[in-house]
């Protein structure tokens, strides 16, 4: 019995038949010759830094003498109230921000493909948005938002909204960052849902019009189907991108994570924590791990649902 | 005297080079290297090489990182709290220098440059705290405390009757600048610590009398994360307390409000009228640099201590001298005689405080920060806003 169980184990470590020809190994080194170049530079600047990442949480870090910390950073953030909150409003902002600026780009997405007049001009300036730099779009929403001569109280005054100081209230900051995000965001997943729309072929709407399907059924039982690939594409993209949100807040509030850290988000915190005035890169690294494991399985997750959902023409 | 003959035998054996890091954007960088220039010529063996590395959070993460790396730069610009964790390796300009030329420089900005009882770092770009107001509303700025509350409830108007305010008396950003509060500590007579650092006094009475204060001018202030000049252009604030770094921007401003702004003394507190000094020090290193290089880096940060140069560097880039003798020199007397708003800040400077030492201020100014904010918003009352910094600052001691 025991001798059977040992065999078949060796067996599980036995080479492979393939591996005894030469023309094998000829072309498995040329595939690795091939990503060499892409697997250096990636180990460089992708795979160490990820790693020491990792070590560098369990280190108290100064310039000169870092000490070996165990757990101990990991045991501060989890008992920071700050880091929880963080947390909360990075949850907060993903779960508004993603979903809307999806059925808004999906919106978009569908007018686009409509023949329109000026078409190549509107998928122009729904991108615009998505290229100019962030810090540049960030500041003119800033003027956007003041609360005494910023163009939405405006707006808003004319339906008889009091004004509201957006980025000096604790309960509009995040809200105005999501806004904001949207409005960036709309345009860049429009456009790639657009070429989803674009490539569906016509023989599939022309079957289900014959079947006697309403425009509403089409749309259901056919569009959204076959543009599954680009709607998961761009909602893994945009769920990664809206858990490190940073730059938005750090222009939108000068520096500030807003009114009482109303918009500090964990990717915030880690900023705080490891460069703002204090060096706890221990603690920065930790947060960094900890906000690495949540996008990981949500990735994960995302990837089961695709295997499920996402159909392929 | 042996020591300095030392480093000028030392230079004179051949050139040598030795690299500044800076934080001094374009404005400065023309008078920065004029100062550079001119210790060249007098010292023809040194070549210095200016190196811009930034903002000043990109100049600590690159000293730091190379220290890491174990190749700093020969000098650069840092401020009190980035010496502290690397203290050892750098090189003491103090003991290089004159008796004379130590106690030339103020007496505050020594204290703030003295590590472990030695002068380790020399300052640099000084700023201080002081009133910007609005002449056309405030005809005479407020000298007391009292007189700068009444001031900012009378200038607080809501001019359309919407229920807003539309002109707020002052302004503070707390999270961005806590330093208004510590100014109010100082005045108070109050401090974060104790003299030997092993206890918290920030909420003893002195401290909560400075956080009462903040919280009573509160409801006539302007709260912001903004710069003061962009509410100051807007005609939002009346007055506000920043630091003189900022008259440039601040004086824009105003003159694209239409209106003419000028500069007081801050306003006298119940113990004292002290005003926080702010910006950084030159720090020499000790690390992967030769003798000859640690020598030139000596001669040059004292070189920027004369008289003649520091004035040069104050009345081109807006800071303020450095040194007892630089107030006194002709050329500054001539400066501050035909720019009457150095009157108020120069008075300033020779009874300034500076930040402490503490190797964990960077935590402390958050913790102080965040208790500021919370009081200046109404979220905590000025006892629970204290008692909860308290808290948080001990744990910083241990």
């Amino acid at each position: 019995m025991i001798k059977e169980q040992i065999l078949r184990f060796g067996r599980r470590f036995s080479c492979p038949q393939e591996w005894k020809s030469r023309s094998y190994w000829r072309e498995t080194g040329t595939a690795y010759l091939y990503i060499l170049p892409a697997f250096a530079i990636l180990s460089v600047f992708v795979f160490y830094p990820f790693f020491s990442a990792f070590r560098l949480s369990t280190y108290k870090w100064t310039p000169l003498a870092s000490t070996f910390n165990g757990w101990r950073n990991y045991q501060y953030i989890f008992q920071d109230k700050y880091f929880w909150r963080a947390l909360w409003r990075t949850f907060y902002y993903v779960g508004i921000n993603v979903p809307i600026t999806l059925f808004l780009a999906l919106l978009v997405a569908s007018l686009l493909n409509k023949k329109l007049r000026f078409l190549a001009f509107a998928r122009t300036s729904y991108f615009l948005a998505y290229i100019t730099p962030v810090v540049a779009v960030t500041m003119v929403w800033q003027w956007l938002y003041n609360w005494q001569y910023g163009l939405l109280n405006y707006f808003l005054g004319w339906f008889g909204v009091s004004l509201t100081n957006w980025l000096g209230d604790k309960r509009f900051a995040l809200p105005a960052v999501i806004i904001m995000s949207i409005w960036r965001f709309v345009g860049y997943e429009a456009i790639i849902l657009l070429a989803g729309l674009q490539g569906i072929d016509k023989m599939y709407y022309e079957a289900a019009r014959i079947d006697g399907a309403s425009g509403f059924q089409i749309w259901k039982k056919v569009t959204i189907p076959l543009l599954t690939p680009q709607i998961f594409f761009v909602f893994v993209i945009s769920l990664i991108g809206s858990f490190k949100v940073f730059t938005e807040i750090y222009v939108l509030f000068n520096g500030t994570p807003g009114p009482l850290k109303s918009a500090e988000t964990l990717v915030y915190y880690i900023m705080r924590q490891g460069f703002f005035g204090t060096q706890h890169l221990g603690r920065a690294a930790a947060a960094s791990v900890v906000l690495f494991g949540i996008i990981f399985v949500f990735t994960l997750f995302q990837l089961q649902i695709t295997q499920k959902r996402v159909h392929y023409q | 005297m042996v020591v300095f003959l030392f480093g000028l035998v030392a230079v004179a054996e051949g050139p040598v080079t030795i690299s500044f890091w800076h934080a001094m954007s374009s404005g400065h960088q023309p008078n920065l290297q004029k100062l550079a220039d001119d210790f060249m010529a007098e010292y023809p063996d040194v070549i210095v090489e200016l190196s811009y590395q930034g903002g000043y959070g990109d100049l600590q993460q690159k000293i730091n990182a190379a220290v890491v790396a174990g190749n700093p730069p020969t000098i650069a610009q840092v401020y009190e709290n980035w010496v502290t964790p690397i203290v050892d390796i750098l090189y003491p300009v103090g003991p290089y220098m004159t008796e004379e030329e130590r106690g030339d420089i103020i007496d505050g900005l020594v204290r703030s440059n003295t590590y472990n009882g030695v002068l380790t770092t020399v300052p640099f770009n000084k700023s201080i705290m002081v009133l910007y107001y609005r002449k056309d509303l405030v005809p005479i700025p407020p000298t007391d405390w009292q007189e700068y509350l009444d001031m900012s409830k009378d200038l607080t108007v809501d001019s359309d009757g919407d229920g807003t305010i539309d002109q707020f008396g002052t302004g503070f950003r707390p999270a961005a600048n806590p330093e208004l509060f510590l100014n109010f500590l100082e005045e108070a007579g109050g401090s974060i610590l104790s003299e030997d650092w092993s206890k918290v006094t920030i909420n003893n009475s002195k401290g909560l009398q400075a956080m009462e204060y903040a919280a009573s001018l509160a409801p006539y202030s302007l709260i912001t994360s903004e710069y003061m000049s962009n509410a100051f252009q807007a005609n939002q604030v009346c007055m506000f307390i920043d630091t003189s770094a900022g008259y440039y921007y601040n004086n824009q401003a105003a003159e694209a409000a239409g209106c003419e702004m000028d500069v007081a003394r801050v306003p006298m507190g119940p113990v004292n009228q002290k005003s926080m000094i702010q910006g950084t020090n030159l720090a020499v290193f000790d690390m992967n640099q030769t003798q000859a290089q640690k020598d030139a880096g000596v001669l040059l940060a004292r070189f920027l201590l004369r008289a003649e140069n520091t004035v040069y560097w104050a009345e081109k880039g807006g800071y303020q001298p450095v040194t007892k003798s630089a107030y006194e020199s002709e050329e500054w007397e001539n400066w501050v005689a035909t720019h009457e708003y150095q009157q108020a800040m120069s008075a300033q400077m020779l009874d300034g405080f500076s930040q402490i030492l503490h190797p964990n201020y960077g935590d402390i100014r958050y913790v102080i920060a965040t208790a500021f904010e919370e009081v200046m918003l109404a979220e905590a009352t000025a006892l629970e806003g204290l008692a909860s910094a308290a808290l948080e600052i001990e744990d910083l001691l241990e």
